[in-house]
């Protein structure tokens, strides 16, 4: 029992790495209005800007989250500037194969400049255990929930709260419209699509962190998993994708302890078929439609 | 003269949807364009705010070219439109669509906010109970009330109405047109779109009408009412 209880708090940590990426996917989604494919590479970057942060100024995580955020961010105005923002008014398989292509051109220019190895990140936070027995947290964890429940909720805030955050939420939902209310549409975009990116930075640093490794292919699980969360999450809804994220770790967790680690993505996928087949819609409940 | 067009073409593929139009609306009027389905209301006041491609022909603003400018741009200098099909943002509350009506002025107070908020809510208290409602949980009419409201929120020289009685109920029309005539009197001037020929050459001060991407003929709204040619072709007689 204790056990299984200790791989549930194991699940809660990672599905809430799963949930960061997964909020900031659907912010991408959301805003820009095109899917896609180019999360994971986005993902990896941020892992390696903070490893690079990391050796210059040494194990200060602040400046870890600063970094790995902006070098995203950056990273996401490449890829806006390559993938969408010629291709607003094209069919949209043209700019969701554009980002299959990018990612694997970042992926392979990662493997040449940083190496094809796994790189270890030991102690960047020290090995402390709270709790009894097998059932407890170690500081690393903590760290991370943390980390994602503060960027969360300063997210909630700048989307609910200011006057960037109608404006970001009027282009998700119709850019014609919003438009027509003088808003910079390419923009905003580009900004919504950046603060998505860099939160996806930051879910790649806590992934480093938190498996204590890196390396330049790690983004195609991860992009996975962020795709696979927002999809229970309804692609576009933020609240749901962090909750899909959450599931998708804690069922991952729960369902090695019965097998094997290496099944670990045959559980999150069943998982995700399994939701689509009984709720297409995901677990997004449709706001403000009439029936 | 506050919006002057001249020549203006719109090409939709090899479809010209208008051939060189001209019009004209000066300070505090209402005028109307009328015309059947097709005629290419719709499409003069998407190439006016700059969402539709023109083909040729200029449109100045205030004296300024405005041609060439993007969507955003016109809307920040101040011309508003308010789109068939209302365009209202469904997951926003209405408070937040109202606010997102004020996002062109940048420096905007947030007194400021709450005066034009109160003024738009004296002229549509039904907007005011359900100030937190979702904007897409609006019954048709209401979506209509709060597109119009979202752009009085813009506090525009020029507004721009496209079908606002489409799809209503005839006494919520009526509420319309009332209202149309409170924003004219409250100094804006307003562009009127309508199928509902007979109401809007009634409230209009001057109309054109619209055959085919060209118009045919153009006068005082009374005048046109009575036209026979108007009469047969618009009005049913």
């Amino acid at each position: 029992m204790d056990y299984y209880l200790s791989q549930a708090i194991n699940g809660i940590c990672q599905g809430s790495i799963y949930a960061l990426m997964a909020i900031g996917y659907s912010v991408v989604v959301g805003v820009v209005g095109l899917v896609t494919f180019t999360h994971g590479e986005v993902i990896m970057l941020g892992a390696f800007a903070s490893f690079y942060t990391f050796q210059l100024v040494g194990n200060n995580l602040i400046i870890g989250v600063i970094a790995s955020f902006l070098a995203s961010a950056f990273i996401g105005v490449f890829v806006f500037k390559i993938c969408y923002e010629r291709f607003f008014n094209a069919p949209r398989h043209i700019s969701l194969i554009c980002t299959i292509g990018t990612s694997m051109l970042l992926r392979n220019l990662a493997q040449i400049i940083f190496g094809p190895n796994n790189k270890p990140l030991l102690e960047v936070v020290p090995n402390r255990f709270f709790g009894q027995g097998v059932v407890g947290l170690t500081l690393v964890q903590i760290i991370v929930i943390a980390t994602v429940i503060s960027l969360s909720f300063l997210l909630f805030l700048f989307f609910n709260r200011t006057r960037w955050g109608i404006m970001l939420r009027a282009v998700s939902q119709d850019k014609t419209a919003a438009a027509m209310m003088g808003i910079n549409v390419r923009l905003t975009s580009l900004l919504g699509n950046s603060i998505g990116c860099g939160l996806g930075g930051v879910a790649g640093m806590l992934l480093a962190i938190y498996y204590q490794t890196l390396v330049a292919t790690m983004g195609g699980s991860a992009g996975m998993k962020a795709f696979s969360s927002a999809v229970l999450g309804g692609l576009t809804n933020i609240p749901s994708a962090a909750a899909g994220g959450l599931c998708l770790g804690i069922v991952e967790n729960l369902g090695i302890t019965i097998s094997s680690a290496s099944f670990r993505d045959i559980f999150a996928f069943i998982f995700l078929l399994l939701v689509l087949i009984v709720k297409p819609e995901g677990f997004a409940k449709k706001t403000g439609v009439r029936p | 003269m506050i919006l002057e067009v001249e020549n203006l073409s719109v090409n939709y593929g090899h479809v010209a949807a208008l051939s060189g139009i001209s019009l004209t609306v000066d300070q505090g009027e209402i005028v109307t364009l009328i015309g059947s389905n097709g005629a290419g209301k719709t499409s003069t006041l998407m190439a006016i705010s700059g969402l539709a491609e023109k083909a040729g022909g200029t449109v100045r603003f205030k004296g300024k070219d405005i041609t060439d400018l993007q969507p955003h741009a016109i809307a920040r200098l101040g011309i508003c439109h308010v789109p068939e099909g209302r365009h209202i943002f469904p997951a926003l509350s209405v408070k937040e669509n109202l606010i997102a009506g004020t996002v062109r002025e940048e420096k905007i107070s947030r007194q400021e906010i709450v005066r034009r908020m109160d003024e738009v809510f004296r002229l549509f208290p039904r907007l005011k109970e359900r100030i937190n409602q979702g904007g897409g949980s609006l019954s048709g009419g209401e979506q209509q009330m709060l597109a119009i409201a979202r752009g009085m929120m813009m506090n525009p020289d020029l507004m721009m109405l496209d079908e606002p009685s489409l799809g209503l109920a005839p006494i919520i029309v009526e509420e319309i047109f009332d209202l149309i005539l409170k924003i004219k009197k409250a100094g804006k001037t307003i562009l009127l779109i309508e199928q509902n020929a007979a109401m809007a050459l009634q409230v209009a001060d001057r109309g054109y009408v619209l055959v085919n991407g060209r118009i045919t003929q153009q006068g005082r709204g009374v005048d046109l009412l009575h036209n026979d040619e108007v009469r047969r072709a618009y009005l049913g007689e």
